[in-house]
């Protein structure tokens, strides 16, 4: 292979994994742990034929089917199944993210730094870094696929059987890898990382979306989004094998046109190309402030119509979730007109108040990411000549920080609304705004208090500011699965989206909202005092 | 008395245990250019970065206008412009974008001069920052703090991604500013431009100054090479206090060339006088041998050191 346009591409390989190990080590006791730790807990969890029964019949409510996909198993019910349930569209968002991040990181990332340029200097083939990205990202879902199956195997769930717990594997690690690729091809769409990652979340968002919406209405349409083809895999049940090699399919074909349109550019181009823009800067662009706001402004653009839409396709299926004459016509007659109304108002403010921990931990990641840009930023070289200027560092954080908390209160806001808005024209007996709001005001301040444990983190520990993530992802984690993995009352309560009650479905407890927002100005000030402090960090 | 603009005193910065900065110490007058010269990683730029208050000081002081450099960053920023050697700039916006807004973080607007020298500089504003190379890049920076009105100039290393004729551009443009009594702190690794530019340079090795001067001065602290032809035999020469270095010439008979002492010029040239000289030439150091004595010296240390 000396001369070929792949030479040196097993070299390049081993290269990638040897410098991302540690972060490829993280993920896996992550997404590894998260799976073998629930599979141990759940025969305890659905031991008697009472438990199953109910949670069978939790999961078969629209509310469930739009968060969890499909309960399709027929009885006699067991832990597995469930379990197969509960877990495999959330397993399979946490493979497309952790695709996405390896992906970006091993192509466009390193155009972005100029490190391909020096490795394409020598003697290297055209494709080989393109080439050992895809490898080095199919390793990385074999390894990951392989080890959930055999942490599914040691769990020996009741109902479990070896071909189940390997498809379910595999099939994770084929939605990984479909995944990988389709970012792979967003790579060379984007001329920057950014860009790239940003298309890529959309990509699963749209197919996420797609699959919510045709599971509720109708499971066989769930066809027309890839991610939802993990949901044909049957686990335990059937233990279908072909969708597997389906999104491998798919995976192989979108590399292919990724290797197509990287054989078609420039190295640092994208095929989206960069226009010229304004020969003098517009009188808004006159500080930090709105320095800041002009560079954020596409991902902010993005963002709030994003939450805004995720908002709206939840809301859109309100009518549905809020049916309970359709899930449980026996009580639903029992009750009579008034009544029906009331129950299933309570069953979508109950949606609501999942849907909310949605809303504000994914309104915490743009909020989060500005507040720590004030690191990268300074890393990448950007603010030398901002702090030459008559500009002080308390004017340069407070621009940062209101950046993001405008982002995130924002988002979180646009959300809500999304859910009211088109859950306001599909229901019958329509709930007011107001009562909405309750989930604003409410989470609201725990996300201060998130975004200002990162600021904290920023200004004491810059080198280490990404453990920030934690709070949220565990946060995710804890609230999204906690209710149906039984989580004792300590565990949720590690973050402070846990500390939040049921609104919109309870009213606001306002004395923990004005104590959660006291702390989240307590934890601003000791930031800014940190990094006043200390030195910049250096590139 | 001159005006002291920029005033450091045994200042000191370290980074965990690695001493950066061990004793700077030089002071900048108004209206001068101070170069600022050493080789890589000697710490030119950590002085730099800790005069702009990026960087907080270990030990010793640092003054800009008489202000503490940490504590009054700001009121000392707003009659500061400041180069990087390395530019970086928001790749999304455009290179007219970045001078607006870099004047603007200043409270101050682009002017007629902005745009003269945008087309001196000849650089397209319109295109995005990402797009740039690297002396293109150094081109915003430097338009930018060209036309910001300012009392000192900072410049690192400005010119390591120019080409020669914007490399004139700067050198002209930085002796306009001197000339209307601003005061300028010129690090760079351009001997020639210091040489021609600075009234005063500063040698910075290994995070300390060893000297600080005018070219005048420094050059009585070095060797002076001399070639001469004399009538007489000159096989005594290397014989007398300060002669260095002597090369006799093996097609002309008397003919040698050696390097002496600046102090003992005198006392030699009554010597050579006494042989009858045909013909001489006496060459001054330049910075470039100044510069590589004190570093030959320096890589000398390291190596006995590590015997």
């Amino acid at each position: 292979m000396h001369n070929s346009d792949f030479s040196q591409a097993g070299f390049l390989t081993r290269f990638y994994l040897r410098r991302d190990w540690l972060k490829i080590v993280f993920w896996l006791i992550g997404l590894v742990g998260l799976m073998g730790a629930a599979a141990g807990k759940f025969d305890g969890l659905y031991g008697t034929k009472s438990a199953m029964n109910s949670i069978v019949t939790t999961l078969k409510t629209p509310a469930m089917v739009a968060m969890f996909g499909p309960f399709t198993a027929n009885p006699p019910y067991n832990s597995a199944l469930i379990f197969a349930t509960e877990m495999m569209v959330f397993m399979g968002l946490f493979m497309a993210m952790m695709n996405i991040y390896f992906a970006v990181k091993s192509t466009r990332a390193e155009e972005d730094s100029g490190i391909l340029e020096l490795v394409r200097a020598h003697c290297v083939g055209k494709y080989a870094p393109l080439l050992a990205a895809t490898i080095e990202l199919l390793i990385i879902n074999l390894i990951t696929g392989v080890l959930e199956t055999l942490s599914l195997i040691a769990a020996n769930m009741t109902g479990a059987d070896n071909t189940g717990s390997l498809i379910f594997g595999l099939g994770l690690a084929a939605v990984g890898f479909m995944f990988g690729g389709f970012t792979l091809l967003m790579a060379q769409l984007s001329d920057n990382s950014r860009g790239a990652t940003m298309l890529s979340y959309l990509i699963l968002a749209l197919l996420f979306l797609v699959r919510m919406m045709t599971d509720v209405s109708n499971p066989d349409y769930t066809w027309w989004s890839p991610f939802g083809w993990i949901e044909k895999l049957s686990v335990y049940d059937e233990n279908i094998w072909w969708p597997v090699f389906a999104m491998l399919g798919v995976a192989i074909l979108t590399v292919g046109v990724a290797f197509y349109a990287y054989a078609r550019r420039d190295v640092t181009a994208g095929l989206l190309a960069t226009r010229p823009g304004r020969t003098r800067a517009s009188a808004l662009l006159a500080g930090p402030f709105t320095l800041i706001f002009r560079l954020e402004r596409t991902s902010f653009i993005v963002w709030m119509i994003g939450m805004f839409v995720l908002g709206a396709s939840y809301g859109s299926i309100f009518s549905t979730v809020g049916d309970i004459m359709k899930t449980n016509p026996m009580m639903a007659k029992l009750m009579g007109g008034s009544a029906v109304d009331a129950a299933n108002q309570t069953v979508i403010l109950n949606f609501a108040a999942l849907l909310s921990i949605v809303f504000v931990v994914l309104s915490t990641v743009p909020a989060m990411q500005t507040v720590l840009k004030l690191n990268t930023d300074e890393r990448k070289g950007w603010l030398e000549q901002i702090h030459a200027k008559s500009i002080s560092r308390l004017h340069l954080y407070c621009s940062y920080v209101a950046v993001a908390l405008i982002t995130g209160t924002l988002g979180l806001l646009l959300g809500i609304l999304g859910m009211y808005t088109a859950g306001q024209s599909v229901m019958d007996a329509p709930i007011p705004l107001d009562r909405f709001l309750r989930a604003f005001y409410g989470f609201l301040p725990a996300q201060l208090v998130t975004i200002g444990i990162s600021a904290l983190l920023m200004g004491v520990v810059p080198r280490i500011q990404a453990i920030s993530w934690i709070v949220p992802i565990y946060g995710f984690i804890s609230l999204y699965l906690g209710g149906l993995l039984d989580l004792p009352k300590w565990a949720t309560h590690l973050t402070p989206y846990g500390w939040v009650n049921k609104v919109p479905l309870r009213a606001v407890q306002w004395n923990l909202t004005w104590e959660l927002v006291l702390i989240a100005v307590v934890l601003f000030v000791l930031g800014f005092i940190f990094y006043k402090r200390r030195d910049m960090v250096e590139n | 008395m001159v005006e002291t603009v920029v005033k450091i005193n045994q200042l000191q910065k370290k980074f965990g245990k690695v001493e950066a900065l061990k004793n700077i110490t030089f002071n900048v007058y108004k209206g001068e250019v101070f170069g600022f010269i050493g080789p890589n990683g000697a710490g030119k730029s950590t002085t730099i970065r800790t005069l702009l208050g990026i960087l907080r000081a270990s030990g010793g002081s640092a003054t800009i206008f008489g202000q503490d450099v940490w504590h009054d960053a700001v009121a000392i920023h707003s009659r500061l412009a400041y180069v990087p050697g390395d530019v970086y700039l928001w790749p999304n916006l455009t290179g007219g974008e970045v001078i607006d807004l870099f004047l603007k973080l200043n409270h101050q607007e682009h002017s007629d001069k902005t745009d003269e020298l945008i087309e001196q500089f000849e650089l397209d504003p319109t295109k995005k920052s990402r797009t740039y190379s690297k002396g293109n890049r150094q081109k915003v920076a430097l338009i930018a703090a060209f036309s910001t009105d300012a009392d000192l100039y900072i410049f690192d290393e400005p010119t390591s991604g120019l080409d020669p004729l914007n490399e004139e551009i700067f050198q002209k443009r930085v002796l306009e500013l001197k000339q209307a009594g601003k005061s300028i702190l010129l690090s760079s690794h351009i001997l020639s431009e210091v040489e021609r530019m600075c009234d005063r340079i500063g040698i910075i090795r290994q995070g300390e100054i060893i000297e600080t001067g005018s070219l005048e001065e420094m050059r009585h602290l070095t060797r002076t090479v001399i070639q001469v032809q004399t009538k007489d035999s000159l096989s005594d020469i290397a014989q007398l206090e300060g002669v260095h270095d002597v090369k006799t010439d093996t097609a002309k008979q008397n003919k040698v060339s050696f390097a002496v002492d600046s102090d003992q010029i005198g006392i030699v040239m009554e010597v050579l006088a006494t042989k009858v000289i045909l013909s001489l030439q006496s060459t001054p150091p330049t910075l470039e041998d100044l510069f590589l004595r004190y570093y030959n010296n320096d890589s000398q240390e390291v190596n006995d050191n590590a015997q």
